[in-house]
């Protein structure tokens, strides 16, 4: 009588590794299981179950940072198929929000965490730069709704930002110098001073429950 | 053996004896014994028992001890509209910043979503005894666990070939009586005796499944030649509503058991069944709804517009064919009490004989019944927006949430013009800002 996600220890080391409570894991690892089907892994397909998610303009990029290697661990590279419930973790790990208790390197390890999440989601050919055409795909995406806008008006929305990251990255630059894209080091420098953490986190409910004991 | 087998035969007997001077003659008078209510009575004293001991259980104080009412979730989702978002991460032109946004909403949308919920079933503040809810509790001490065990044995070996019993003997008295009373001529003998028999046959089947049903506001009740809607639980929602009058059915005609019963029955009383091939063709169903409500000695027709089983905890989208038949509509609310037993059909999960199996081995099945006034279409309100207000008063007497999602999600996906819509609103928010023209004049890099 009693009910078991998984082993309490195991649940630990998730829960020290990904920054979640067990009660927040233990949520999740229900939502995964809605989502996988009672199965152990989730592919692509199976995010096609969710209505709200449908609305979303980048919704394929979204689903395709979680199969992205480069998030799951640090060093890898390329797509996997199906990921299981530790890489769904890890990926919804990155929208964690920042606690009271952490320190100046804590949170400039985190901040840096979500600002490769999101370098990762433009670069798509992994190369690790961001051209102007990764740049202008994403423009289009998010554009790609509306009938009246011609595709030259996102390109040339996708050409002005692009201009600025340059001159902010690079300053002046000369007639000939061509500027390649922006790297993950231009990336931060463009964020400096801008305050991404609380744009970029899920707020999770306090759970607790009536009968819990442990 | 044959000792044993004519003491079994004796107490067979006395058992059927007991079920019908118990059960069935009152049913058949409309009277109540009051048998229910002590039964209920010593449930709700165990339950709060049990509640009590859990409570004690816990060992870490808990300053709040009930789960937040927001928690049908378990994220607390940003509501700010996107203009407002956007803006407040830039100025006037696209920047990198944008994506951040639908990223969130994305999120928010994977960790968990409004529809997906609403098909699975409802989760408990406290555990009822029951093994199916228990997802959050753990083991707590051996005085629960004996109470625990002695209620399954009480509801497999005791509760189930009671009910078992009676449910056979109200579908067959059911299935005979219909036809008896079909090879009448028609006459208002016929309509009376014919309602007497469905009345009796659903009081009993009610007594089967151990039903407490709380009617509330009687005399909004559906009156003949109109036509009664309510949110859609599970099959036994029907039985819940002619358990206090009758009504003329709608539906498919199926094949098995539910046919014999459809067969019987129509003979008797003027039910409306459709072939699985009228079913597609709308002008005919609307037609044949249409004769049946224009005749005012008719019974009111019954209607789940839905189309499917929701959890009871929110209403979805109502399909606006019921709607645009005419006449009176009557809303109905039926609101379950998910601690005494669960009636949500969950058709993916369960079929239907498992279903009925676990319905008729929870504690009992408690609901609430509000019979809502009258309403008609006013002048210039077309179907679909007739159909949302007779939502949003179901939603708002049962205590239930109001989707505008359409039960079919359950099965199919979700078209592509919604997804273009949120689309076409961020491009707008960019041309109106005027970040296009501004651009335009500026440098073209290639």
């Amino acid at each position: 009588m009693g009910s078991a996600h998984s082993v309490p220890a195991e649940m630990r080391e998730l829960a020290d590794r990904t920054g979640f409570t067990s009660e927040q894991i233990e949520h999740l690892h229900r939502r995964f299981k809605q989502l996988s089907r009672d199965q152990l892994t989730i592919r692509k397909e199976n995010f096609d179950s969710i209505p709200d998610l449908e609305f979303n303009p980048i919704r394929a990029k979204i689903v395709h940072a979680f199969f992205d290697k480069r998030n799951l661990r640090p060093e890898s590279d390329g797509l996997a198929d199906e990921i299981n419930f530790e890489d769904f973790l890890t990926i919804m790990s990155y929208f964690r929000p920042i606690e009271m208790n952490m320190d100046e390197e804590q949170l400039d390890r985190f901040r840096k965490e979500k600002l490769k999440f999101l370098f990762h989601m433009y670069d798509s050919d992994h190369d690790g730069k961001i051209t102007l055409q990764e740049y202008r795909n994403v423009v289009e995406e998010l554009l790609s709704g509306n009938p009246h806008l011609e595709k030259e008006s996102a390109r040339s929305i996708a050409d002005g930002a692009m201009m600025e990251a340059a001159s902010i990255c690079v300053g002046q630059m000369g007639p000939d110098q061509v500027y390649e894209g922006i790297t993950f080091e231009d990336f931060l420098k463009m964020w400096q001073g801008i305050d991404i953490e609380t744009k970029m986190h899920v707020r999770f409910l306090n759970m607790e429950t009536i009968a819990h004991c442990y | 053996m044959e000792e044993l087998g004519s003491v079994a035969a004796r107490v067979g007997v006395v058992w059927l004896v007991l079920v019908f001077a118990l059960v069935v003659l009152p049913s058949a008078l409309g009277i109540s014994l009051g048998i229910s209510e002590a039964y209920m009575w010593v449930l709700v004293k165990t339950l709060e028992w049990a509640t009590i001991r859990i409570e004690k259980g816990v060992k870490k104080p808990q300053p709040q001890m009930l789960k937040s009412p927001a928690a049908n979730g378990i994220i607390e989702r940003d509501e700010t509209p996107m203009e407002k978002e956007i803006e407040h991460l830039h100025r006037v032109e696209f920047e990198f910043s944008d994506i951040f946004y639908f990223c969130r909403k994305g999120f928010e949308a994977i960790v968990e979503d409004e529809v997906t919920q609403r098909f699975s079933s409802e989760e408990l503040v406290s555990w009822n005894l029951l093994t199916r809810t228990n997802v959050n509790f753990h083991y707590i001490s051996l005085r629960l666990t004996v109470v625990w065990v002695i209620g399954v044995i009480v509801r497999y070996c005791l509760l189930l070939p009671l009910r078992f019993t009676l449910a056979t003997i109200g579908i067959t008295s059911m299935i005979v009586g219909t036809t008896m009373v079909g090879q009448l001529p028609n006459s208002s003998v016929k309509d009376y005796l014919s309602e007497v028999v469905h009345l009796t046959c659903s009081r009993i089947l009610v007594r089967a499944l151990s039903g407490t049903i709380h009617y509330h506001n009687k005399e909004n009740k559906p009156q003949k030649g109109g036509i009664c809607v309510a949110n859609h639980t599970s099959p036994i929602d029907v039985i819940m509503l002619t358990n206090d009058g009758c009504y003329a059915m709608v539906g498919q005609v199926h094949g098995g058991l539910m046919g014999v019963i459809q067969s019987a029955t129509v003979k008797a009383c003027p039910h409306v069944w459709f072939e699985r091939s009228e079913i597609k063709d709308r002008h005919l169903v609307t037609k044949r709804l249409r004769e049946h409500v224009a005749d005012k000695s008719k019974l009111p027709i019954l209607i789940f517009p839905e189309g499917t089983c929701i959890n009871n905890t929110s209403v979805m989208m109502f399909k606006k064919g019921s709607f645009e038949i005419g006449g009176t509509i009557y809303p109905v609310a039926i609101k379950y009490d998910p601690q005494f037993g669960d009636a949500f059909w969950n058709s993916s999960k369960y079929n239907i004989v498992s279903y009925l199996l676990r319905i008729m081995t929870s504690w009992a099945i408690v609901c609430n019944v509000w019979y809502l006034p009258p309403m008609v279409r006013k002048e210039g309100e077309d179907a679909v927006q007739f159909a949302n207000r007779v939502k949003s008063a179901i939603a708002h007497q049962g205590g239930l949430t109001e989707l505008p999602w359409d039960g079919g999600l359950k099965r199919a996906k979700v078209k592509d013009t919604f997804k273009e819509e949120q689309q076409k609103n961020y491009s707008k928010m960019l041309v109106r800002n005027g970040s296009i023209g501004s651009l335009s004049t500026g440098t073209e890099s290639d």
